[in-house]
Parts: C-alpha cells; sequence; structure tokens
C-alpha cells in the first residue's frame, strides 16, 4: 500500500525542519514545500537574491538530508494581500495587528492545503508547538511545552484544515527539537530563534509603513499626546508607532511613568495616563472563528489577550455571529485593540477574534 | 516510472570522450601555461592546440578564440568590452538585441544603457523570429553592435542568422550571436555567417561547467572588462583553466561532427512528442510553430494551469523539464521570451522539454504519458475509462 503523502511546510528554521523528519521517521511520504511569501525588492545589490534567501537554501538542504524532494511556492502576492495589506491598515486605524494569526489563518494553511490538494497530498504538516486530538471532530490543543506553545496563532484555523493538519512537535519541548535536529544532524539544528516580523527586515515596524504608505501618511505624521482629560502633553512622531500599553517613545518629564492608554487615528492623538489608568474590565472581539461549537452566553472561559500573556478568567456576556463580549472577574492590563482574543478551556482552543474595543473599568465616583 | 531527464537545455552530462581528455591536465599536466618551465609548456601546447581545435570546428582562426568562464561570461565581454572599445573611441554605445536573448545578453545590454549608452530591443513575431525591418530601421541609427541569439534556448527557434549578418555587414555594424545552444545543433561556421563575434558553453554541449569561449574576428575591437596578468590576449586576464579548455575543445568537436545527425535525430523525437501531446491535450500551444527550430528544444504551452503547480507535479512524477528556462524555476516569472512572442496578457503554463543524447523513443513517450496524466488531474479531467 502507498505510504500516505503530507506536504511539510518547511520554513528553514529548526522546528519545521524536525517535524517533516519525524514525519519521514513515522513512515509518510513527504514533499518538503518552502513558501516564498515576500522579496526584499528594490534597492540594494541583494535585489534579485530573494531565490537564495536563506531560508529556502536551508530548507532545501534538510530536505536532501532527509531524501525527500522540496519545492519552493510563490506566494508573495496571497501574502502581500492578505498579510501586509491588512498589517499595514491596522496600523493606520490605531490598532496592533497580529499578522502571525493572519498568515496561518490565509497563507500558511489555505494556501498549502490547497497546493496539497493539487498534489495528492492527503495532509499537510507544520513545526508548530500545538497538538491536535482527533475524534469526534479534530480539537486544537495548547502544545505540550507551554514555554513555546503557538496556540495563540492558530484560532483562525480553516474547518477543512484541522482534520488534515499534522504537527508532529505538539508533544515535545524546544530542548528536545534540538536535540533531534543534532542527532539528525540537521543544519538548522542551532539556528536561532525567529522573533521579529518575517516581512520586517529591519526589525522596527515604522520602516516598513513608510515603504507602504505614501509620503505624509496622517499615520505617521506628527500629532498631540494627550492626557486622558485632553490636557496636551507634547508631541509624537506618528501614531503608528505606538501600542496600547506602551511606554516607550513618549519623552520624558512625567512625574510617574505614562503608559498609552488609547490611539486616536482621527485626531491623530496619542492619549496617555498613569499605570493604574491602563485596566479593563471586559473587550469586544469582532468577527469571532470557533473551531469548534461556539461558546454560548454565559460559559466561563480563559482568554488569552496577548502571545505569551496568562489566560484570564472571564464570561461570554454576549455573543453573536459578529461579535462577542468577554468581561473579566477583575480589573486586568489592558490589551491593544487588533491583537487577538483566544478563547480557551484548560488547553482546548475554542475560537478566537480580533478585539475590537477594550472596555476600561467606570470612573470611581467622589 | 524511472525518473526521465529532459533538461539538456538547462545542463548535459560531461561525455567519456571530455572526461577522459581533460583527465590528464588535472594533476600530472598541472602547469601554468604561462610559465616558461616543461610544465608550462606542456600546458600552454595543450590549451593552443584546444584553441586550434575549437577555431577549426568553427571556420575561425586560432588566435581568434579567447576562453573565458561560461557563456554568460562570454556574452558579456562581447557587449561590455564592444561598449568599452567604442567609449574609448570617444563615441556612445548603441547596442542593438532582440527581446528574446537570453538574460546575460539582455542584462549586459541595460548596464550599457544605464552607464550612458543606449539600447534598441528588437520584437520578435509569433514565430520568434526576428523582426528584421526593425533590425534595418535601428541600423541607421549606426549601433556599435548588434546581439542576436542563434538558438533560443526557451523555445529552440533558430534565428536567420545569415540574412542578420548581411544587413549588419552591409553597414559595416559588428554581430555578435550567442550560439550556446547552436552549437552542435545546427551548422555553425563563422566562414560562412560571417559574424564578427560569438558565444559559446561546454555544459550545454556535454563539455565542462565554466567552460566557455568568445570567437573575435581579428580586427574587431574588443575592451578587457577585467584586468590582470594579460592571458587570452589581454581579453580575459586571469590563469587559464587548461583541463576546462582541453574539455571545451573535445566537446566542440564532437558536437559538430555530430551536428546533421543529432539534430535530424532530435527534429524526430520532438515530431514524436508534438503528436503525442496533441493528440491527448486539446489546447496545447506549440511555441515556436511557423519559425525553424532546432529540434532538441519543444516547448509548449497549456492554458489554464499554475505553471508552479504543474512544474512540481512533473518532477513529482519522475519527469524533470523546466517551465520557460531553467533560470526561472522557484519563481512565478513571467518568461520575457513568450511575453515576447505572444504579448503580455495571460500566457499559459509552459513547458520546455529538451531532448539529449541519451533522449529515446521510448522516453519521450513515457514523458508524453506524465504529461497527459499530470495535466489531466490539475484540470480535474477524469481520465478516458
Amino acid at each position: 500500500m502507498a505510504r500516505p503523502r503530507i506536504l511539510a511546510a518547511m520554513s528553514g528554521g529548526v522546528d519545521s525542519s524536525v517535524a517533516a523528519a519525524l514525519l519521514v521517521e513515522q513512515g509518510f511520504e513527504v514533499v518538503g514545500a518552502t513558501m516564498k511569501t515576500f522579496c526584499y525588492s528594490g534597492e540594494g545589490s541583494h535585489a534579485k537574491s530573494c531565490c537564495g534567501l536563506d531560508g529556502i537554501v536551508d530548507a532545501r538542504l534538510v530536505a536532501e538530508r532527509l531524501g525527500i524532494p522540496h519545492y519552493v511556492f510563490d506566494v508573495e502576492e496571497e501574502f502581500t494581500r492578505d498579510v501586509i495589506d491588512d498589517f499595514v491598515s491596522e496600523y493606520v486605524r490605531g490598532r496592533t495587528p497580529n499578522p502571525c494569526v493572519r498568515c496561518n489563518s490565509h497563507t500558511k494553511f489555505g494556501d498549502l492545503l490547497r497546493r496539497a490538494e493539487q498534489l495528492e497530498c492527503e495532509g499537510i504538516a507544520t513545526g508548530h508547538y500545538v497538538r491536535i486530538e482527533r475524534g469526534d471532530g479534530a480539537r486544537l490543543l495548547r502544545g505540550r511545552d507551554h514555554d513555546k506553545d503557538q496556540a495563540y496563532f492558530l484560532w483562525g484555523l480553516a474547518p477543512d484544515v484541522l482534520p488534515r493538519l499534522h504537527v508532529p512537535l505538539g508533544e515535545l519541548t524546544k530542548p528536545e527539537v534540538r536535540a533531534r535536529a543534532r542527532e539528525l544532524e540537521l543544519v538548522t539544528a542551532d539556528k536561532p530563534e525567529s522573533q521579529e516580523i518575517c516581512f520586517v527586515p529591519t526589525g522596527d515596524y515604522r520602516d516598513l509603513l513608510r515603504t507602504r504608505l505614501e509620503d505624509r501618511h496622517p499615520a505617521m505624521e506628527p500629532g498631540p499626546i494627550l492626557t486622558e482629560d485632553g490636557t496636551v502633553l507634547g508631541e509624537h512622531d506618528g501614531y503608528a508607532g505606538f501600542t496600547v500599553g506602551q511606554r516607550r517613545g513618549l519623552g520624558g518629564g512625567f512625574a510617574e511613568p505614562m503608559f498609552v492608554l488609547e490611539i486616536r487615528p482621527d485626531e491623530r492623538a496619542v492619549v496617555v495616563g498613569p499605570r493604574s489608568s491602563l485596566e479593563m474590565t471586559a473587550i469586544r472581539v469582532e468577527r469571532p472563528h470557533w473551531i469548534g461549537a461556539a461558546p454560548a452566553a454565559g460559559d466561563r472561559v480563559a482568554v488569552q489577550v496577548r502571545h505569551r500573556g496568562a489566560p484570564l478568567d472571564a464570561t461570554v456576556a454576549a455573543i453573536s455571529a459578529a461579535e462577542v463580549l468577554l468581561g473579566f472577574d477583575g480589573a486586568q492590563p489592558a490589551a491593544a485593540p487588533g491583537q487577538s482574543a483566544v478563547l480557551f478551556e484548560g488547553d482546548v482552543v475554542l475560537g478566537g477574534g480580533r478585539i475590537s474595543r477594550v472596555v476600561r473599568p467606570a470612573p470611581v465616583s467622589a | 516510472m524511472d525518473p526521465i531527464y529532459l533538461d539538456y537545455a538547462a545542463t548535459t552530462p560531461m561525455r567519456d570522450e571530455v572526461m577522459d581528455a581533460m583527465a590528464p591536465y588535472h594533476s600530472g599536466a598541472f602547469g601554468n601555461p604561462s610559465s616558461s618551465h616543461r610544465w608550462g609548456r606542456e600546458a600552454q601546447a595543450a590549451l593552443e592546440r584546444s584553441r586550434g581545435r575549437i577555431a577549426d570546428a568553427l571556420g575561425a582562426g586560432r588566435r581568434e578564440i579567447v576562453f573565458v568562464r561560461g557563456g554568460t561570461e562570454s556574452d558579456n565581454l562581447a557587449l561590455l568590452g564592444r561598449a568599452d572599445a567604442t567609449r574609448a573611441n570617444d563615441g556612445r554605445p548603441c547596442i542593438v538585441t532582440s527581446a528574446i536573448e537570453h538574460k546575460a545578453v539582455l542584462d549586459a545590454a541595460r548596464s550599457v544603457e544605464s552607464d550612458g549608452g543606449r539600447t534598441i530591443v528588437l520584437p520578435v513575431d509569433r514565430s520568434g523570429t526576428v523582426d528584421l525591418d526593425a533590425l534595418d530601421e535601428a541600423l541607421e541609427e549606426a549601433p556599435c553592435l548588434v546581439s542576436i541569439m542563434w538558438v533560443n534556448n526557451e523555445v529552440g527557434v533558430v534565428q536567420p542568422m545569415s540574412e542578420i549578418v548581411e544587413r549588419c555587414r552591409a553597414r559595416s555594424v559588428s554581430v555578435h550571436s550567442d550560439a550556446v545552444q547552436a552549437v552542435g545543433r545546427v551548422p555553425v561556421r563563422v566562414d560562412d555567417v560571417e559574424l564578427d563575434l560569438l558565444s559559446l558553453s561546454g555544459h550545454k554541449l556535454y563539455g565542462p561547467k565554466s567552460a566557455g569561449a568568445l570567437f573575435v574576428r581579428s580586427g574587431t575591437e574588443v575592451h578587457a572588462r577585467i584586468h590582470g596578468g594579460g592571458q587570452e590576449a589581454g581579453l580575459r586576464p586571469g590563469t587559464q583553466d587548461v583541463a576546462g579548455a582541453v574539455g571545451l575543445a573535445e566537446a566542440v568537436c564532437l558536437a559538430v561532427e555530430e551536428q546533421a545527425r543529432a539534430r535530424a535525430r532530435y527534429l524526430s523525437l520532438r515530431e514524436r512528442l508534438v503528436g503525442r501531446l496533441r493528440a491527448e491535450i486539446p489546447d496545447l500551444r506549440v511555441h515556436g510553430d511557423g519559425g525553424e527550430v532546432a529540434g532538441h528544444v519543444l516547448s509548449v504551452g497549456i492554458p489554464d494551469l499554475a505553471a508552479e503547480m504543474l512544474m512540481v507535479s512533473l518532477d513529482m512524477e519522475g519527469l524533470a523539464v523546466s517551465g520557460g528556462s531553467a533560470c526561472q524555476s522557484g519563481s512565478n516569472g513571467v518568461s520575457h521570451v513568450l511575453s515576447a512572442m505572444y504579448g503580455e496578457d495571460a500566457l499559459p503554463a509552459a513547458i520546455r522539454y529538451s531532448f539529449g543524447r541519451p533522449t529515446t523513443d521510448a522516453q519521450v513517450d513515457e514523458a508524453a504519458a506524465a504529461t497527459v496524466r499530470v495535466v489531466r488531474r490539475l484540470l480535474g479531467v477524469a481520465a478516458p475509462a
């Protein structure tokens, strides 16, 4: 009988390398695929060298080592449309996007799965630290290694993806993965973690905004720094450079440390206040997506509002197809609109959405 | 099915005769041909014998062959070296070339342009043949060089080189041809078609990679692009690769000797493959139809398919071909050659099959069957019961 064929996403990092290796060991017919998502183009002597980007070369070396074919899929157009354009427009709206969520919801899985089908693969694989339980409908769970867990980024998986997704690293810890990579003598074994946003080569996303927005775009122009009562404290150099909860970049000279509380694109204003004002009691989550059945009003859930953030106990206060209102058990450090809110029950991912509004505590009356 | 390599226009395996000829020069006779002692003399003799063999095979003089490191370098030396010579004579270089050239020529021409020169790119018709009226018009501009490839690498179309050269010579304009795909595939003799410059490459002819040559007709002014110890009459300084030159000479001589028979065989393989594909894929377009073809390349277009998936699927079936040319694999870049031939709008996915010495009728039949299987699957067409 023919071995089931799997299309394994290989970014050229250690995780996806080991994931592919494990599937080979498990007896699958593995086909490696690197998604070429973007190209440093235009200026510089490396303008034409995107085909030589380290990731692609490393993935090819690993594939050769594993004795599997490896292909490069050009998804630049899709990635630009689904991820980069969204990233830019969210900052223009004064929000803080999660591009990795967009990529996982669209490019990495959707575009990969479509290719897998055309290549007669029974499934796809990635090197994410999450687990999948199959049974009466597949369930997505946090990775066993909670330090590396990536469930936060995967709430947007389309319903057809999960049953066909293989995530061989879900039961492993990062040190175990590196050890396997060394045993297999993979060139990627000691590659450093990728922390930056992959399409922001300079590490400063404002550089990307500047190249993608027209000159003197309001989001990148100076505007007022306001206190909660409207007092002008100074000027900032473009509201798109700020995120709710941020302390840096506001200038000094305040009596106590100041934090960004709110971004008002219409006024190009950044509202700041002391840490005590940086609280929320509830959030509105737009366009929720559920992996299994949607929760019901009154359900108790754990909500994660930032990558590596602790899950917060909350109650589903109201729910519709368009929106969920989540009330926290107590006041919490405010989340940034645009970030993902992911609902869990224990380790199981229920689903998530984008935070559209943060509800701050009502002022204490005197 | 056993893997089948039908990508001989990308590169070829070295022939035994070539490897045998090269073997003594890797370690035993390893001398530097510029040295005056016996090691050097031995190496120089081998180098010059090779130069002579290539010259004879092409109808050139021995001193007119310059060894370089491959086809791209040869093209660059021809274009940039000719442009520099023009500048040295206080002229503004103007290069006339065609829209279907290899990137080595097109990009070199563009760099002449960005250095203050001019480039005129001649259009081609749907068969891939250069527009000779456009050439006549361009010749009015007194270019310093016309560069037209003899056989195109993507579609295998042969240009009317005699006519092109005649028109250029009538106006005393130098002509270069990138003959990398032509030598061994069609008759190439510079005493018959009187070009001034001609580029060839070893690895397309079952010879070594990184070995190439530029024919420079005596009296044609070309300036060196790199500087050093004056080897190759100062045009390509750097210690010569004697083994590479010996291998190149062997490969060129064998290719030229076998050319007529090889072409007849390739044309029959091509016809066989076209027939089998046409019978099963109704909307198949054969690129270069209506023009003269060299025979070793068959490029077809298949509508409604993504080129990327087609290439990957064929590879998974064990069939090594390329989409457009090898230089485009891994990217979705639309072929500039096919765009020039058919216009910009919605080019069908292209497959380039190219035949070589080991290719058999049976391989061609299997390649056709694999292609049909993949195309049917990707188009979602059920195989006939």
